[in-house]
C-alpha cells in the first residue's frame, strides 16, 4: 500500500445542509401511463426470436473479419508476415498496424493510449495485431493461422501491487512507474477526527477483477460508402462511437452513422468502441464491402473493460456510539494495459463512499496502475461495488469492537435529504432511514440477529449510486438528452426520436410511457426509434444510471410541448382557452365540464391539416454540478438513489459452502415509472453482484493468460445458484427528475457483497477479506479461527499417504 | 469458433462401424453425442481425419435389467435417458442421480455414458458411482470383444484402456449384488454445469450395524478416479458410527493426490475428501436403497 | 446419405431435416454445426450464439422434442430429426402461452438468452405439466441469463404452468 501523500487541497469547511430549489412534489399524482407495470415495447419481438442482434444482420456481399490478437503479455513485434494468409482463396484483405490510423484512441480523453493495431509492442494476452476480412467466418479462421508474427518477449508485468516498483518493467514509456491515475484528495481534517475519535480501526481488503460477460457476444458490421460510414454495432452508446469513431478516421461526425440493433447486454462493457468497430471500419473501406467483425466468448474475456480488481486500506474513526468522524481510504487499483474507462473508476472508488453515511472527514488516495492484464473499465456500479463492499465490512468490524447492532450503527450514521456530502455532492432526496428500517422489518433482522441456529447469518449493508452523471465522458457543451416526438397525421400514433440506448434494461418502454403521460396520450399508441445517430436526436447512451432521469427529463418536455400545441387546437376547436383543456389517455376534456370532449386524434389531425406536422421537442442539461477540487465532477448527480440490503446465509462449517437463502432490497429510487421492470432491474443488478460475491473472477496464469475465459469455468451463477429474492421500495419522491425519478439499474449491485461477507461474519465470526467468498476462503478462515480457538484441526496434508 | 474439415460416416451396424475404424486407421474417432469432443475439436485440442458417427446404432441404446448379467447399459443411452429410466431408478437410484449431477439438461440430453467414460477425464460423474457398484465395460473389437471392470478402464487423464482405432464401448454393465446402500456426492462449485471439485461414492452392504463390504471411489483427486482401498478396510466387519466414518475419511485422503486448480487447492480437496467420504459412507449406510 | 467431394476433396453431404414443421434438404459440409445451419443456411437467427461450447444455452433448441445445444451438434447428427425453433413456437401469429407468461412476468430484458429460456421451459411443461419451483430451476440451469436474476423467469413458467393448455 502506497504511504499517504500530502493532500493537494487544503481542507475547507463546505456547508453540510440546504434546501433544494427543484420541483415540489406534486399533491396530486393521479398518473395515467407511469407508475404502472406496462409490457415491454419489444417484448414480442423478443419471445418470437424476431428480434435482430448485430450478428443476426446481414448484408448484401458481407465480408466476416476477426482480429489476430497476441498470445503474449509483453512482447515486442519484430516482423508480421501477412503473405501466406493474403494467398488463401477466399481471403479479401489482411490488415496490421501499417493499414490504419495510428492515433492513439480511448474512451477517456486524459489518456488516449490504445492503438487500433499494436506498432511497437503488445501489451496483453488478447492486445490486437492484425485483421482479416474473407468470405465466411471459416476463412478467417484459416487467416488468422497463416500470419505469421515473430516476438521478442518482454518481461511482464502482472502483479499490481508491483506495478510502480522502480525495476518494474515499463508498459507504456510515457506513464513513468506504470502510474495511470494517481489521486489524492482530501476534504475535512481527517487527522484531527482520528485524533478526536474514541475508536480508530484499519483494515485491508482486496477484491476480483470480474467480468460484465453479457450473453451476446460483441459484434459491428461496418459499411464504408461514399465517403459516408455506416457501423451497426452492439453498442451502449451510439454517440461515443460516432465521436470515437470519427475522430480516428478524420471524418466528419456526420458522415459516421452508428446504429444500435437489439442488444444482448452491456453492463458497461460496451460503451466504447473496440478493434471490432475500427478494424472493421478500415476492412470495409479497403474491400468495399459491408464487413461483420465479432468476437468469440474467449476474446470477449480477452476484450475485457470489466471491473478493477481493488486492493483497499480503510482507516476509520468513530467515537464510542459508533457516529463516524473520519475515513481515510487508501486503494490501489489493476487497471490492466489500457485507460478504458479507468480514470473515472479511479475516481468513483473513492467518490461514492461519502453517500450513504454522514461523515465531515474524508481523505482519498489511489493510484490506478498499467499492468500487462486486459484493460479494466466500468461495470455495473463502476469502481464503486468494491470500496463499498470493503467499507460495510470495516463497519462491521467497528460494530463488532463497539458492540453496536450492524443495523443500529448504519441508522445513527444515514444519510439525511438534503444533505451535502465532504466532497461536495449535493443529495436532495435520501431514504436511507426509511431503507434501513424497511429492510430490517421485512426481514425480521431483530427476530434473527444473534438468534439464529448455528451455521446461519444475517448481515445487512448500503449502497447508493448516481443518476446520472452530471458531466459527459469528454468534454463538451451538449445537452445531456434529446427527444423528439411526431405524432401521426391522423393522430392514431405517436413516435418518440430518442437516442436513449436500450441494451435491455427498458428504457425504450420507460421513455415511452413517460412521452404518453407527458402528452395525455397512451403507451400503447407509442412507437420508437431509438440509438440511431443519424435518425435520432443526440444522447450520450446507457451508462452511469442516467436514461430514466437525464433522457426522460427530454422525453417530459417533448411531450409537453405537444401536449400544450395540441390544447392550443382543440381550445379553438371548442372555443375554450387552453388553460381549462385537460387531456388524459388520448381524452380532451375540459376541467369543468367533462362532457365537454375531444379526441386526441380529433385535435391532432386539424393540427395537422391547418398547421402541419404536430411534433414536440425537448432537450435535457442538468445543472453545473461539484466542487472546485481535482476530480470533483466524478461522481457527480443531479439525483442519488439508495439502498438497504439484507441477507440471511447458512453456512456448511465443514465444506465452507455459503448457501444464501434470503436476500430483502429496499430501495429509494423515486418516483416509479414501470414496477416490474424496476423490480427486475434489482434482480438483476443483485444478481450480478451475487456472482462476484461468491463465485465469479477471472483469473491468470503465471503468463498473463486467462485461465477461465468460458462462462463455465468463469462461474455465471444458474436458475438453481439463486436464493429467494425479496425487493421492494419506500417512497420517495427527487425534485431534480422529471416526475421526481431516481436511478435503479446500478445502484442494487452495491451493497450486495458487503451485505453477505457481513452475513457470514455474523454466522461464524469469521472475516473473509477478498473477493470472491468462495467456499475455500471461507473453509480456510474457518480453520485458521478453530486454530486461534486451540481446537485441534486435522491437517489434510500430514495425513499418512497409501499411493506407491 | 469452429471445427476443422473431416470425414463423416454414419455406420447401420456395429461390424460397418468397426470396420470402418481401422480402416481409417488411427486419426478418426468414434463420434457418440459430441459434448466432449466437438468441444476438443472447437477448442484445437484434436483434429480426427475422420468421425464415425454411432446414431444409426440404435441397439447400443438401450437399458434392460438382465437377471444374469445385471443392469446393462448401451453405451449411447445419455445421462437423460440415465436418469429418467425405471429400471435404472429401481435397481441402482444412486446411478440416476449422478447422472442428474452432471452438466446441465441440454448436454444430458446429448452426452453418452460410453463418451463419459471414453473421455477420461479425472473429474467424471459417472466413473466413480460405476466403480463403487462393481460395473464393468464391453468392449467389442473386430477380433471379438473383451470386458474390464470400470476400475481398470482408466490408465491416466484423459487416456483410457480403449484402443480407438479398432475398438468401440458398446455397454457398460453393473452387476446383481448385495450390496444396502450407494450414493454418489459431488462437490462442484455451481449447482449446475460444473465439474466436480470432489466426487465420493460409495457402495456398502450392510448387515444390521455391521458393515459387510464397502467400496469407495474418489473422483477429481487423482489422475483416475480411484478406489480408496484403505478406507475400505477400516469399515469391513465393524459396527458402524460417526467416529468410524471419520476414520474412513481419513484414511481415504491418503488414497488420492490432488492437484492445485483455478477449482480447488490441494489442499482443500483433500480436506473435501475426508468430509465427503464420511458424508457419502453415511448416506449409502442410512438411506437403506442402493 | 449422399457426399460428393469438391476439388480439394472436402466432402459435402446431403441431409433432410424439419425445422418447424417444414422439410428441408441442405447440403452442407461436414463441419456445419446445427447452430450455423440454423442462423446462416436458414436463416432463423432467433437462434442465439453465446458460447459455442454448451456453457450458456442460447442456442437451445428442441431435438425430437429435446432441448440441445445447437452449437454441440453436427448438422449431419440432425439429418431424419425434428427440430423446434423459436420461430417455431408461436402458431399462426399466435403466442405460446409461455410467451405471454414471459412478457406478462417482466421475464425478458435484453432478450438474447429468452429464446432459449421459453425452449428449455416448452420441453419441460410439455414433460411435467405441473413442475415444482426446484424442477423449473433445473430445467432452465443449462440457460445461463446475466439480466433478470431467473426470478421473473421462473415466475412465467410457474405461471405458465398454472394455465391450463
Amino acid at each position: 500500500m502506497i504511504p499517504s501523500t500530502p493532500a493537494d487541497q487544503k481542507p475547507k469547511s463546505i456547508p453540510r445542509a440546504y434546501s433544494h430549489p427543484g420541483l415540489p412534489e406534486p399533491a396530486d399524482k393521479n398518473y395515467a401511463v407511469i407508475g404502472k407495470s406496462k409490457p415491454k415495447i419489444d417484448a414480442r419481438e423478443k419471445v418470437t426470436g424476431q428480434a435482430r442482434y448485430t450478428a443476426d444482420l446481414k448484408f448484401p456481399n458481407m465480408l466476416y473479419g476477426k482480429i489476430l490478437t497476441s498470445p503474449h503479455a509483453h512482447a515486442r513485434i519484430l516482423s508480421i508476415d501477412t503473405s501466406e494468409a493474403e494467398k488463401i482463396p477466399g481471403v479479401k484483405a489482411v490488415i496490421t498496424h501499417k493499414d490504419v490510423p495510428t492515433l492513439k484512441y480511448g474512451i477517456a480523453p486524459a489518456r488516449w493510449d490504445e492503438n487500433i493495431f499494436c506498432i511497437e509492442t503488445v501489451k496483453f494476452v488478447g492486445d490486437k495485431v492484425a485483421a482479416v476480412a474473407c468470405i465466411d467466418e471459416e476463412t478467417c479462421y484459416k487467416a488468422l493461422k497463416a500470419i505469421k508474427v515473430e516476438y521478442e518477449v518482454l518481461p511482464a508485468v502482472l502483479d499490481p501491487l508491483h506495478a510502480m516498483d522502480a525495476d518494474a518493467p515499463q508498459i507504456h514509456p510515457e506513464y513513468p512507474l506504470n502510474k495511470n491515475t494517481e489521486i489524492h484528495q482530501n476534504f475535512g481534517d481527517v487527522d484531527e477526527a482520528f485524533r478526536k475519535a474514541d475508536y480508530v480501526r484499519t483494515d485491508f481488503f482486496i477484491g476480483n477483477r470480474t467480468y460484465q460477460a453479457p450473453l451476446e457476444p460483441h459484434t459491428a458490421t461496418s459499411i464504408w460508402q461514399d465517403g459516408k460510414l455506416t457501423v451497426y454495432s452492439s453498442t451502449q452508446s451510439p454517440h461515443y462511437f460516432q465521436y470515437y469513431i470519427a475522430r480516428e478516421f478524420g471524418l466528419p461526425m456526420g458522415n459516421v452513422r452508428v446504429i444500435k440493433t437489439y442488444v444482448g447486454g452491456g453492463f458497461g462493457g460496451k460503451l466504447e468502441p473496440t478493434g471490432l468497430e475500427f478494424g472493421g471500419a478500415v476492412l470495409a473501406r479497403l474491400t468495399g464491402r459491408p464487413v461483420k467483425m465479432f468476437y468469440d466468448r474467449a476474446e470477449m474475456f480477452a476484450h475485457n473493460r470489466g471491473r478493477h480488481r481493488q486492493y483497499m486500506k480503510l482507516t476509520t474513526g468513530v467515537n464510542a456510539d459508533g457516529r463516524i468522524l473520519g475515513v481515510h481510504a487508501d486503494f490501489i487499483m489493476d487497471g490492466g494495459a489500457y485507460t478504458s474507462l479507468g480514470i473515472a473508476s479511479a475516481y468513483y472508488a473513492g467518490a461514492m463512499l461519502t453517500l450513504t453515511y454522514d461523515f465531515e472527514n474524508y481523505r482519498f488516495d489511489m493510484n490506478r496502475v498499467y499492468t500487462n492484464l486486459p484493460a479494466c473499465g466500468a461495470q455495473r456500479g463502476h469502481g464503486a461495488p468494491q470500496p463499498r463492499y470493503a467499507f460495510e465490512a470495516h463497519l462491521d468490524n467497528i460494530a463488532k469492537e463497539l458492540g453496536i447492532d450492524p443495523m443500529e450503527i448504519r441508522l445513527r450514521n444515514a444519510r439525511k435529504p438534503n444533505t451535502i456530502t465532504p466532497n461536495e455532492f449535493v443529495v436532495n432526496s435520501c431514504e436511507m432511514v426509511a431503507c434501513l428500517e424497511q429492510a430490517r422489518d421485512l426481514s425480521g433482522w431483530a427476530d434473527k440477529k444473534g438468534k439464529l441456529p448455528a451455521g446461519r447469518g444475517i448481515g445487512v449493508a448500503t449502497g447508493s449510486f448516481v443518476s446520472g452523471a452530471g458531466y459527459p465522458i469528454y468534454r463538451t457543451d451538449l445537452p445531456q438528452a434529446a427527444a423528439m416526438i411526431k405524432v401521426a397525421e391522423d393522430g392514431t400514433a405517436a413516435t418518440l426520436y430518442t437516442g436513449a440506448t436500450d441494451i435491455g434494461q427498458g428504457s425504450d418502454t420507460v421513455l415511452c410511457q413517460m412521452a404518453a403521460e407527458a402528452m395525455g396520450y397512451t403507451y400503447e399508441q407509442m412507437k420508437i426509434v431509438a440509438a440511431d445517430t443519424e435518425t435520432t436526436p443526440h444522447d450520450f447512451g446507457a451508462y452511469a444510471s442516467r436514461q430514466t432521469l437525464m433522457s426522460g427529463a427530454a422525453v417530459k418536455e417533448a411531450g409537453e410541448e405537444v401536449r400544450k400545441q395540441l390544447l392550443d387546437m382543440a381550445g379553438e376547436m371548442l372555443g375554450l382557452p387552453a388553460e381549462q383543456l385537460d387531456v388524459r389517455l388520448g381524452k380532451i376534456s375540459a376541467k369543468e365540464n367533462p362532457e365537454t370532449a375531444l379526441s386526441f386524434e380529433e385535435a391532432a389531425r386539424t393540427f395537422f391539416v391547418k398547421k402541419g406536422p404536430l411534433m414536440g421537442r425537448g432537450s435535457y442539461a442538468p445543472p453545473k454540478l461539484g466542487g472546485k477540487f481535482k476530480g470533483a465532477p466524478v461522481g457527480t448527480s443531479p439525483a442519488y438513489s439508495f439502498a438497504a440490503q439484507v441477507s440471511e446465509v447458512e453456512i456448511d462449517e465443514e465444506t465452507g459452502v455459503v448457501t444464501v437463502l434470503d436476500v430483502w432490497d429496499v430501495h429509494d429510487c423515486g418516483q416509479v415509472i414501470n414496477p416490474a421492470l424496476l423490480h427486475a432491474q434489482v434482480h438483476g443488478a443483485l444478481y450480478m453482484g451475487m456472482g462476484e460475491s461468491i463465485w465469479e473472477e477471472v483469473r491468470f496464469d503465471a503468463k498473463g493468460k486467462i485461465q477461465n475465459p468460458t462462462l463455465g469455468e468463469y462461474r455465471l451463477p444458474t436458475a438453481l445458484d439463486m436464493p429467494r429474492v425479496h425487493s421492494s421500495l419506500v417512497p420517495s419522491y427527487e425534485p431534480a427528475g422529471p416526475w421526481g425519478v431516481k436511478e435503479v439499474g446500478e445502484g442494487a449491485t452495491l451493497p450486495t457483497m458487503g451485505c453477505f461477507r457481513n452475513a457470514i461474519f455474523d454466522a461464524m465470526g469469521v472475516s473473509v477479506n477478498s473477493l470472491p467468498l468462495t467456499p475455500e476462503k471461507v473453509w480456510a478462515a474457518l480453520r485458521e479461527k478453530r486454530k486461534a480457538n486451540g481446537e485441534d484441526v486435522w491437517d489434510p496434508l500430514a495425513c499418512e499417504c497409501f499411493l506407491e | 469458433m469452429f471445427l476443422p474439415d473431416f470425414d463423416y460416416y454414419a455406420p447401420e451396424s456395429l461390424t460397418e462401424a468397426i470396420g470402418l475404424l481401422m480402416q481409417l486407421g488411427p486419426s478418426a474417432r468414434v463420434l457418440a453425442g459430441g459434448t466432449d469432443i466437438l468441444v476438443k475439436m472447437k477448442s484445437g485440442l484434436l483434429a480426427p481425419s475422420a468421425l464415425v458417427s454411432l446414431k444409426n446404432l440404435h441397439e447400443l441404446r438401450r437399458i434392460r435389467w438382465d437377471a444374469d448379467r445385471g443392469l446393462v447399459i448401451g453405451a449411447l443411452a445419455t445421462h437423460n435417458e440415465i436418469c429418467n429410466s425405471a429400471v435404472v431408478q429401481e435397481r441402482f437410484l444412486s446411478l440416476a442421480e449422478a447422472a442428474h449431477k452432471l452438466a446441465n439438461n441440454q448436454i444430458r440430453n446429448r452426452g453418452t455414458i460410453g463418451g463419459n467414460l471414453v473421455n477420461a477425464i479425472p473429474s467424471a460423474d459417472l466413473p466413480p458411482i460405476l466403480i463403487a457398484l462393481g460395473a464393468y465395460v464391453t468392449l467389442k473389437g473386430s477380433d471379438g470383444s473383451r470386458t474390464l471392470p470400470v476400475e481398470c478402464f482408466f490408465t491416466g487423464v484423459s487416456r483410457c484402456a480403449l484402443e480407438p482405432e479398432r475398438e468401440i464401448l458398446t455397454e457398460v454393465v453393473i452387476p446383481p449384488q448385495e450390496t444396502t446402500g450407494s450414493t454418489y456426492l459431488k462437490f462442484g462449485l455451481r449447482q449446475s454445469g460444473a465439474l466436480a471439485v470432489v466426487g465420493v461414492a460409495a457402495a456398502v452392504t450392510m448387515e444390521g450395524d455391521v458393515v459387510r463390504d464397502a467400496r469407495i471411489c474418489l473422483g477429481a483427486v487423482y489422475k483416475t478416479p480411484t478406489r480408496a482401498i484403505q478406507a475400505e478396510q477400516i469399515l469391513v466387519g465393524k459396527r458402524w458410527n460417526n467416529n468410524l466414518l471419520e476414520e474412513a475419511g481419513r484414511a481415504a485422503v491418503g488414497c488420492c493426490l490432488p492437484i492445485s486448480d483455478i477449482r480447488g487447492s490441494a489442499e482443500y480437496r483433500r480436506d473435501l475428501v475426508r468430509i465427503f467420504t464420511r458424508r457419502a459412507l453415511k448416506c449409502a449406510i442410512t438411506k437403506g436403497h442402493v | 446419405m449422399q457426399a460428393i467431394a469438391d476439388k480439394k476433396g472436402v466432402k459435402r453431404y446431403l441431409i433432410s431435416l424439419t425445422v418447424n414443421g417444414d422439410e428441408y434438404s441442405p447440403v452442407i459440409k461436414g463441419n456445419t454445426l446445427l447452430v450455423n445451419l440454423l442462423r446462416d443456411e436458414l436463416d432463423l437467427t432467433g437462434t442465439k450464439k453465446g458460447c459455442e461450447l454448451g456453457d450458456c444455452g442460447s442456442c437451445t433448441v428442441l431435438m425430437n422434442g429435446k432441448p440441445v445445444d445447437a452449437c454441440l451438434v453436427l448438422a449431419l447428427e440432425a439429418d431424419g430429426s425434428e427440430i423446434i425453433t423459436i420461430e417455431g413456437v408461436a402458431r399462426h401469429g399466435e403466442l405460446d402461452r409461455l410467451q405471454r407468461s414471459f412478457i406478462d412476468n417482466a421475464a425478458i430484458q435484453c432478450g438474447y438468452c429468452t429464446p432459449g429460456m421459453i425452449l428449455s421451459a416448452k420441453a419441460l411443461l410439455t414433460r411435467n405439466p405441473h413442475p415444482t419451483e426446484p424442477e423449473v430451476r433445473a430445467a432452465i440451469a443449462g440457460n445461463l441469463c446475466r439480466c433478470t436474476g431467473y426470478v421473473n423467469i421462473v415466475k412465467a413458467v410457474l405461471d405458465a404452468a398454472e394455465v391450463k393448455a
